[in-house]
């Protein structure tokens, strides 16, 4: 957190205080002159990386007779799973960042991110949800193998169920 | 307690002193005394107890994390060079979790590769004792290997007369 790239709101909502700056910056220069001046160039810089994980054969690719195969694809589909997760939290807080800052515009002016938002948690259900608390990699292939065979048989999700003809 | 109660007629203008002075009030006929003053026992044992768990405790552990993060710092978030494999403890941001990891943790990829080593070996247990099992339960439908249920029969005769005595039973209750 630095002095020249914290930017405060440019409006502060008060009709009475409509520029925060001068009263948010000597207060920040004041509190940040101590770390910036004195302590941060004594400091030795050292870096820390992320873990980086290679890929594994996913669960189709393994017999029905190796675990081993079968528990490195459940930890790789634990690890997608988090980052799909993540994936549909940032962009439905794009979303609402969009909405809270338009406000009452916000259904006409955030259409795009609310699409972009919605699409992306109509296809994280359909891979991840209603799957237990304690689903696998394996339940996840299944509920795919059985939509399409729901689908072979019924037609895409959401025409609804044929009658036996 | 019957001296107490003698001393209630004493003690009538000396409860009025202790309001006043918390001289000596009791009369007793030595020259110590005792002072009878509303008991500071939790006010003592709060004062002891702040001051363990400040002093021994949070000022020491505060002032630790506070001169860490002066002295050394966080780390930087960068990218992995090409070819270099980092070592455990350069996954993480803190120098106190650093040197908690390279001193005390165990390697994660150590125990990941040591999950899957005996997930390999009890799936070769299990294996062998499902074949182990099968064995079984075909020799002792068949009875043709002389393995698990072969008792050598010395006693044919013995053997004939109670297996005609047990069909005997059998036929007669059919229901069983």
């Amino acid at each position: 957190m630095h002095l020249e790239t914290f930017s405060p709101p440019t409006d502060a909502g008060f009709p009475w205080c409509d520029c925060p700056q001068c009263l948010y910056a000597p207060l920040l220069s004041t509190v940040l002159w101590f770390p910036e001046r004195v302590v941060v160039p004594n400091r030795k810089e050292y870096p820390w990386y992320h873990r980086s994980y290679n890929r594994v054969p996913t669960i189709d690719q393994c017999y029905t007779d190796d675990p081993v195969c079968f528990f490195e694809a459940n930890e790789q589909w634990i690890r997608d799973r988090q980052v799909d997760r993540e994936i549909v939290n940032i962009l439905r807080q794009r979303w609402r960042d969009c909405a809270f800052y338009e406000g009452v515009d916000a259904p006409v002016k955030c259409v795009e991110l609310q699409k972009i938002s919605e699409d992306a948690e109509t296809n994280f259900f359909i891979k991840y949800g209603d799957l237990s608390a304690y689903a696998n990699v394996k339940d996840c292939y299944m509920k795919q193998k059985h939509r399409m065979l729901w689908e072979r048989r019924h037609g895409p999700v959401g025409t609804g169920m044929k009658t036996e003809q | 307690m019957t001296v107490l109660s003698v001393l209630r007629a004493v003690a009538g203008p000396a409860r009025l002193a202790i309001t006043h002075n918390s001289q000596q009030v009791a009369k007793m006929s030595d020259h110590r005394a005792m002072n009878i003053i509303p008991s500071r026992f939790q006010w003592n044992k709060f004062k002891d107890m702040l001051h363990l768990y400040f002093v021994g405790a949070a000022i020491p552990l505060l002032a630790g994390i506070g001169i860490t993060n002066m002295m050394v710092g966080p780390a930087t978030l960068s990218e992995i060079p090409e070819g270099y494999v980092p070592r455990e403890d350069e996954y993480y941001k803190s120098p106190i979790t650093r040197f908690l990891v390279r001193n005390f943790t165990r390697n994660e990829q150590m125990e990941y590769e040591k999950k899957m080593q005996y997930i390999w070996e009890t799936e070769h247990k299990r294996q062998l004792r499902l074949i182990e099992k099968r064995v079984k339960k075909l020799m002792a439908e068949r009875g043709d290997y002389k393995a698990w249920y072969y008792t050598p029969h010395i006693a044919r005769k013995y053997q004939r007369i109670v297996r005609k005595e047990t069909e005997e039973l059998m036929e007669r209750r059919p229901a069983a």
